[in-house]
């Protein structure tokens, strides 16, 4: 009897707790957001992810209270992102900008201690920009069929404003599907590597569009190919890298400087389709449609399940090219 | 004439007036708080300049980064910890000052000296935009390495009495600044594992902690306690005294002007040279680090001299000199404008109109900084046994807000313990930082000379600039060997 006693009132004490905590998860699921929601940046306060978080936080605040933009920069965006894997206090308030370095990290930095796809729920990409290849104006290449055929022969250097960077990998996977002999150059920032490519210093760079606009507008770089599938509204004339290489196995080829929302995984439903929803506004917002161009930028498409799986072939691509081109972890 | 006109009517607004005045005060103000440089302010500042007229916007930032050029120095003076990092040189001669009493005397220098450096920079960016810019793209890989070369002479400057011990304190520097992930191959090197020094050591914690903490360490470990002078009570610069900084002035904005049109060199680097440079032509070479005012001129000149020119590969070329003028680059493509050839051909009256803010910023700067100078002057006069759990507290937070990291605390008080040994056995902080800062540059340029050219090491003579800091390089070591030789020869005598 006393058994059966015992058995009844853990057995209503756990169903009470089960009740309670779905109260509880509806409560903050209707509630939601509750609290100030944390955008956190994992780069440093100024540079192009934090100029586009801020933007798209303060388009954000329209649909969901006070967004507070935090940066947290460290080892190409894994710090940050590692936090976030960690979970803790607040963390059904915190998203994340991930970026490029989010599917590259895992490739470069050794034994980080998060799964870039399993750990998040991936709300939805925001904006991408397509990198362009290009090379000096007094570069005797005019098309990306030339470089690839001196490529074969000679080494040709490409530079990139770092390691790990979505310039630099693009530049290792093209010259990992060609198989020539291309040479990375690494600078520290865009400030330093553009300057030796417009001398001619180096032979061809894959830099975000933004960055080489302005220059190929003003004649002083040539643009051989885009490295999207598809062209790019802001120049129509050059091909894609898919185009212009399906000779040397290109097609298909498809990198870009991309920026999207993730949270924790353990980031309640509601949440989920609150954060689809007010970015889904944002995005359509005259506003944001006029933010874009001034970035060479396009909207992003993926959102949930389409977005994660993006992410997930990111990965697996950039650790097969960050072992063929021996980047040691 | 009708353009004049068209300059005017855009410029003389009541707002680009008050952007300058608010750019310039917070400036001084974040810049004069450690840990928080005019590069964060730059960047904060940017989303509330997205509603703004293009030109108030970019002068807002350009305000900013002035004022926080110059505010550095202030507690740099006052309480030997630099504002921001290009200000670490001016304590090498303001600290000292300030010990004497004569804290007001090192900050009106200072104040001066970058008024007429920025004067000089603005003026050169107006006039000779195009010429600089074309040097600018002729430094390649291997012209940087020479210019690199020529700058670690400096460590021979800095080294106070002994050039061995500065060269130990440079060689760590070096060490501590190869920390992190290989530029070229991603192998770790001396990380540990830890993420936190993938990304390199944090340069502000451990500015802070090399030169702010040591002196906290000093006060509670001493036991005579400092005698107070108080600020206030000290003397102002003189117009005599100011005269015979004055060529030094002139000297260090130059030096500062073809720093800062040279993208990817910096502040820090500017003001050292120009540092090193005056004390190797002035006659009172042997007070240089005891508290000389024309070693606080000359570090001012060229720091400050560098934040005109900076703005000459970014307006000319669309290039970024540095993080500032890349988050201005950010700043000017919010607004639809793209810096380059482009801007002067479609936009003309908006670049002139910029360039009247830019001169306007550096009279604002001198009512601002004379202003602050009256406030922040106090800090001197308050007792040490109150103001120094303050800057404690400070140089916590300081390093903190740069990664919102609890870890470069750590690293700050590691370095801060570093630098309370190099204290006590006389070694100089100065050569540590120049070898950290100038390391990675160093072994950067040098690998990417040989990647571009394929191994050939003909490129290291491929024209005049490289001979030119070949020559420069060369001159510079054989004066320190010369100098070397002659104390030595006085040294025998007197004995």
């Amino acid at each position: 009897m006393n058994q059966q006693i015992k058995n009844f009132f853990s057995a209503t004490a756990i169903g009470a707790a089960a009740l309670c905590s779905i109260f509880a998860s509806q409560a903050t699921a209707a509630d939601w957001p509750s609290d100030n929601i944390r955008l956190v940046v994992p780069y440093s306060a100024g540079g192009t992810t934090d100029l586009i978080s801020r933007k798209v936080a303060d388009l954000m605040q329209n649909e969901l209270g006070t967004i507070v933009v935090e940066n947290r920069p460290g080892a190409g965006s894994t710090v940050a992102t590692g936090q976030l894997s960690r979970g803790g206090r607040g963390i059904n308030h915190t998203i994340l900008m991930a970026s490029p370095g989010h599917a590259i990290g895992p490739a470069i930095y050794p034994g980080l201690r998060f799964d870039p796809v399993k750990d998040f729920r991936f709300i939805r990409k925001v904006i991408s920009i397509p990198n362009v290849m290009v090379v000096p104006a007094s570069s005797p290449y005019n098309s990306l069929a030339e470089l690839v055929e001196a490529a074969k022969n000679k080494e040709v250097t490409f530079s990139s404003p770092g390691m790990g960077s979505s310039v630099h990998m693009s530049g290792e996977l093209f010259k990992s599907v060609t198989e020539t002999q291309m040479v990375h150059v690494p600078f520290r920032g865009s400030g330093e590597a553009l300057p030796a490519l417009l001398s001619g210093d180096v032979d061809v760079s894959f830099d975000n569009m933004p960055t080489v606009l302005p220059h190929i507008k003003s004649g002083k770089l040539k643009a051989l190919a885009i490295t999207t599938p598809k062209r790019s509204p802001f120049l129509p004339d050059v091909p894609t890298v898919s185009e212009a290489g399906e000779q040397y196995g290109l097609s298909g080829f498809n990198t870009s400087a991309w920026f999207g929302v993730i949270a924790h995984n353990s980031l309640p439903d509601a949440a989920t389709s609150k954060l689809t929803d007010a970015l889904d506004k944002v995005m359509e917002s005259e506003d944001f449609l006029a933010f874009l161009p001034k970035f060479g930028a396009e909207a992003g498409i993926e959102s949930g399940d389409n977005f994660r799986g993006f992410i997930s072939t990111e990965v697996k691509k950039w650790a097969k090219v960050a072992q063929e081109a021996n980047i040691k972890r | 004439m009708e353009n004049f006109s068209e300059v005017l009517t855009l410029f003389l607004s009541v707002d680009n007036f008050v952007a300058i005045a608010v750019g310039v005060l917070v400036g001084v103000i974040v810049g004069a708080i450690p840990g928080l440089t005019a590069t964060m302010a730059v960047a904060l500042a940017l989303p509330f300049t997205f509603s703004l007229e293009p030109v108030t916007a970019i002068l807002l930032l350009v305000g900013i980064y002035k004022g926080g050029m110059y505010g550095g120095s202030i507690t740099a003076i006052l309480i030997r910890t630099p504002g921001s990092p290009a200000a670490a040189c001016t304590l090498l001669d303001g600290y000292p000052l300030a010990q004497q009493g004569k804290a007001k005397k090192a900050l009106k220098t200072a104040l001066y000296s970058s008024c007429v450096a920025d004067l000089i920079s603005n003026i050169a960016l107006i006039f000779f935009a195009s010429y600089l810019a074309k040097i600018a793209l002729n430094f390649g890989p291997p012209e940087y390495f020479w210019l690199i070369c020529f700058s670690l002479t400096i460590i021979v400057s800095v080294s106070g009495d002994s050039v061995v011990k500065g060269l130990i304190a440079a060689g760590l520097g070096v060490i501590v600044s190869s920390i992190g992930l290989d530029a070229v191959y991603g192998s770790q090197r001396l990380t540990f594992d830890s993420y936190d020094l993938m990304d390199r050591v944090s340069f502000i914690p451990l500015l802070i902690g090399l030169f702010a903490i040591p002196e906290v360490f000093e006060f509670y470990t001493s036991k005579v306690v400092p005698h107070i002078r108080t600020a206030a009570s000290g003397a102002s610069l003189t117009l005599a005294e100011f005269k015979r900084c004055l060529k030094t002035v002139i000297r260090g904005s130059l030096i500062g002007v073809v720093i800062g049109a040279i993208p990817g060199t910096g502040a820090t680097a500017a003001a050292f040279i120009s540092y090193s440079e005056a004390k190797r032509n002035s006659p009172r070479k042997n007070n240089f680090g005891k508290g000389e005012i024309e070693g606080v001129a000359a570090a001012e000149a060229g720091n400050n001299g560098v934040a005109g020119a900076t703005m000459i590969p970014l307006l000319s070329l669309g290039i970024p000199g540095d993080v500032i003028t890349a988050i201005i680059l950010g700043a000017f493509m919010i607004h639809g404008l793209t810096p380059g050839p482009v801007l002067f051909q479609e936009n003309l009256t908006m670049v002139y109109a910029l360039f009247c803010g830019i001169l306007v910023s550096s009279a604002v700067l001198l009512i601002v900084g004379n202003a602050a100078i009256r406030y922040f002057s106090l800090i001197a006069e308050i007792p040490k046994s109150i103001l120094l759990p303050i800057v404690l507290m400070f140089c916590v937070y300081g390093a903190y807000a740069v990664n919102n990291s609890t870890f470069d605390i750590g690293l700050m008080l590691l370095f801060g313990l570093l630098g309370f040994i190099f204290n006590r056995t006389g070694i100089a902080s100065a050569p540590f930082l120049i070898g950290f800062i100038l390391g990675p540059m160093f072994e950067d340029n040098l690998r990417r000379t040989f990647l571009i050219s394929k191994g050939d090491p003909s490129i290291f003579f491929r024209g005049p600039i490289t001979w030119l800091f070949i020559a420069l390089t060369i001159a510079s070591l054989a004066f320190a060997a010369y100098r070397y030789w002659q104390n030595r020869i006085a040294a025998t005598n007197a004995s």
